[in-house]
């Protein structure tokens, strides 16, 4: 490979990645907003623009960082772009799906170059296809709006902007003209053309700025400023008074016309999609995750230099020292960590609606594929959680759509045999949850999962709960089976959906299916996963660390309180086992934590419990000596060959030497699997 | 000391552009994130020279030069317009509107660097 030419500016590649995500983003809402007029035979000229504008910055950027297989399929899409844009004509569906495919094509190419993978050429086909695309099919739009008042700033508009003008006099809203003069007092008191632009933007559609020259006054000291022409509902006043206008700032260019009640559908897409397709915010700054990573790593070193120095002080007042003093300043840096651990978890906080944002797109390749119908509603509302649980819970998101399409959502002829709506629901529902857990559901109002074919497929009795159903189809080996044979039911790829929110991300999973009606899955996650707040205990002189949230009680116990088990067998075989407590009447089952992990010293008898609770049962585990409560930073044991189950990862306490964070909860399931397996054989 | 608008809507572009000067002394950069920022600026301070991208939401880098060239004050403002290749109309279209030079993305260090030299040179000779 030769040279790239803009090898000087590679130090920027990271930043064309962040950049290039974005506008691909918008690129696609602006487009999958353009398809969705189309199809009531609307152009969508601001959406093309959109579009356009953010192929052109992709294709101007890969230049510089010198990526030519991204300019060369960014310039085919340009061309076709900037055609519909200056003529103000809809997008023909051809024109649609090949515009989609570069968009993704694009989007595979960044990734490869953030990932540092060869980027490989696009497909030819593709290349023919965009410049094949033939305008002269497309259907022109109608002539400049008849209701506007003669104002010679008009004259400038496009075609594009014209258009958007009698679509929005169409629809019964008024045209009017805000004009703007900065001035360094209005910029002192926050009032610049972009944030004027912002709050105009708010209470009406900003169909074009243009700049304006005018005599100097007190009104217009540089004698330059801009006027925004506007399609709103609002009235004058109310405009003016988002951006303190002087009398006369704001003024109509038409008189509104009644609203034609033709069918009661709007013309112009709903004002939703409108409000999707407005640009990006400014104000907001990129970051790579990189970054983010190494900021927190950073705090993590700082975190365990405070334990070190916690430490000391302990020895210190051990040994006589009056370290009253020195205890406040400890418990003040405490506090300032902890702050500045939340401010750091904020910052890389990503919004759920961000995260759902390629789900249309996805949705929309699954209805052409499979010939089903389906409308998506999302509701995330304000919802955020940490971009590594988001990167990690994205592809069981997407499994849950799949399937939900491909094998629960019936097909049109079928749903409406059925006496259900041709079109089927898929509705993804996001809530935050008061204990730092986001709540994720993907419901659809299909079949539902028919269990005695689930039951049949895996050769086991029918399941009686719909979480005994849920186990049973994210066995590993089930998919494959039901894969094969194509037909109703699920479990494709559920394993994958379990692991991720159970295993990788310490969360649940949940199901709930009614035949006939359709069937819901929730996924519980943590908001973020990168520091717990843990409790530190000892077992056979070994240090170890569980979060908090997976214990639900650290109860002391006596020889006398333990109940020998009923099966002595069982408790020869695994010798973990070593009896039955009694808590507030019910019994629970005790293992030795250094029996489980074969530690040697495992003579000496461990007064502690801490009670996990998995899947309903209580479960004790028995260990020496608790230690104390603090935050730890979790480093993933991401060596697949040191991966055992029940270990979440490992922590520094402050002594340099790693430290297992335990997952309980899990290992009490394999324990209970141990167990099931020696009491079988 | 010379006053530099470095006007695009992306904030890549913009710093990569400061990256390809920084190797001259003596420039301050302003960022504008579009043709309204830019004009904006212009209205309120003195710049020496201007770094300006043709496509821009709102209004675009030709019809900011256009605008500009129509102001007394603002007539031989040195403007470098900078636009992604393949666009060759626009060459014409902004040499046409008063930009002093055309430049296409993607460009090399040195290239942009001598012309904001050659501008900010000639425009401190003075007037004969």
């Amino acid at each position: 490979m030769s040279e790239r030419p803009g090898s000087e500016l590679s130090e920027f590649t990271g930043a064309f990645v962040a950049e290039a995500d974005e506008l691909l983003a918008n690129a696609t809402t602006q487009l999958l907003a353009a398809e969705e007029a189309g199809r009531k035979d609307q152009p969508h000229p601001r959406g093309v623009r959109e579009a356009f504008r953010a192929v052109h910055t992709i294709k101007g950027l890969a230049g510089m960082v010198g990526v030519e297989p991204i300019v060369a399929v960014a310039h085919r899409m340009e061309a076709t772009l900037r055609r519909a844009d200056r003529t103000a004509t809809r997008l023909s569906q051809e024109a649609l799906d090949l515009l989609l495919e570069g968009l993704r094509t694009i989007q595979r190419a960044v990734r490869a170059l953030a990932e540092g993978r060869p980027i490989a050429q696009p497909p030819p086909a593709l290349l023919e296809g965009l410049e094949a695309l033939d305008d002269g099919a497309q259907v022109p739009a109608e002539g400049s709006p008849s209701t506007l008042a003669a104002d010679p700033l008009l004259e400038k508009l496009g075609p594009a902007d014209r258009e958007q003008l009698r679509q929005g006099l169409a629809e019964g809203r008024r045209a009017v003209r805000a004009d703007f003069f900065p001035s360094p007092e209005r910029a002192a008191a926050g009032l610049n053309i972009t944030s004027v632009r912002e709050r105009v933007g708010a209470h009406a559609e900003i169909v074009k700025v243009l700049p304006l020259a005018v005599p100097v006054s007190p009104d217009a000291p540089a004698g330059l400023g801009f006027a925004l022409i506007l399609l709103t509902g609002e009235d004058d006043a109310a405009l003016g008074a988002t951006y303190q206008a002087p009398a006369g700032a704001v003024r109509s260019l038409s008189e509104p016309r009644p609203v034609t009640p033709a069918g009661g559908a709007p013309l112009w897409p709903g004002s939703d999609v409108a409000e999707d397709a407005e640009p990006l915010h400014r104000g907001v700054v990129r970051v790579e995750v990189g970054r983010l990573d190494e900021t927190m790593e950073r705090l993590s070193t700082v975190i365990v230099t405070r334990y070190r120095l916690a430490k000391a002080a302990a020895d210190l007042a051990a040994r006589g020292a009056d370290t009253r003093e020195l205890q406040l300043i400890l418990r003040e840096n405490a506090r300032q960590l902890r702050d500045l651990r939340s401010a750091i978890l904020r910052v890389r906080m990503i919004r759920v609606t961000e995260l759902l944002e390629r789900v249309p797109l996805i949705l929309r390749n699954l209805r052409r594929t499979t010939g089903k119908k389906v409308r998506l509603e999302t509701d995330a509302g304000a919802a955020e959680l940490d971009k590594t649980v988001a990167e990690r819970i994205f592809p069981a998101v997407i499994h849950l759509v799949r399937n939900a399409v491909d094998h629960a959502i019936e097909a049109p002829a079928e749903r409406l045999r059925l006496g259900k709506p041709e079109e089927g629901l898929l509705r993804i529902r996001c809530v935050e949850r008061s204990n730092a857990e986001l709540e994720l559901s993907v419901t659809d109002d299909g079949r539902g999962i028919d269990r005695e074919q689930v039951a049949r497929r895996a050769g086991v009795a029918v399941p009686r709960t719909d979480a005994e159903l849920l186990q049973l189809i994210c066995r590993p080996g089930l998919s494959t089976r039901e894969e094969a044979t194509t037909t109703s039911g699920r479990g494709m790829g559920m394993d994958i959906v379990r692991k991720i929110a159970m295993e990788q991300l310490g969360g649940e999973l949940s199901l709930r299916t009614e035949p006939g009606r359709g069937t819901t899955f929730t996924m519980r996650v943590p908001l973020t996963i990168s520091i717990v707040d843990a409790f530190s205990f000892e077992c056979a002189h070994q240090r170890f660390v569980a979060p908090v949230a997976t214990i639900e009680e650290i109860v002391e116990v006596s020889q006398q309180q333990i109940v020998r088990g009923p099966n002595p067998a069982a408790a020869v075989a695994a010798p973990a086992r070593v009896g039955i407590m009694e808590r507030r009447g019910q019994p629970v089952p005790l293992v030795r934590l250094d029996a489980i992990f074969t530690l040697p010293d495992a003579a000496e008898h461990a007064p502690k419990v801490l009670v996990v609770r998995r899947g309903g049962a209580p479960l004790g585990f028995m260990v020496d000596r608790m230690l104390g409560q603090q935050e730890v930073v979790v480093r993933p044991l991401d060596d697949a060959l040191v991966r055992v189950p029940g270990v979440g990862g490992s922590t520094d306490l402050g002594d340099g030497q790693p430290t297992l964070v335990l997952d309980l909860p899990a290992l009490a399931d394999y324990f209970t699997q141990v167990q099931e397996g020696v009491a079988r054989a | 000391m010379s006053e530099i608008l470095v006007v695009d809507d992306s904030k890549v572009m913009r710093e990569m552009i400061v990256a390809c000067l920084r190797a001259e002394p003596g420039l301050v950069f302003t960022h504008a994130a579009s043709g309204l920022e830019a004009i904006e600026r212009l209205s309120m301070q003195a710049f020496d020279l201007v770094v300006l991208d043709l496509n821009m939401p709102d209004i675009g880098g030709i019809e900011v030069v256009e605008f500009v060239r129509g102001q007394d004050r603002l007539k031989s403002l040195p403007i470098i317009i900078v636009t992604t290749r393949g666009d060759d109309a626009s060459r014409s279209r902004s040499l046409e509107a008063g930009a002093s030079r055309f430049m296409t993305k993607p460009f090399s260090p040195p290239e942009i660097l001598e012309a904001v030299r050659g501008l900010l040179a000639a425009a401190k000779k003075p007037q004969a």
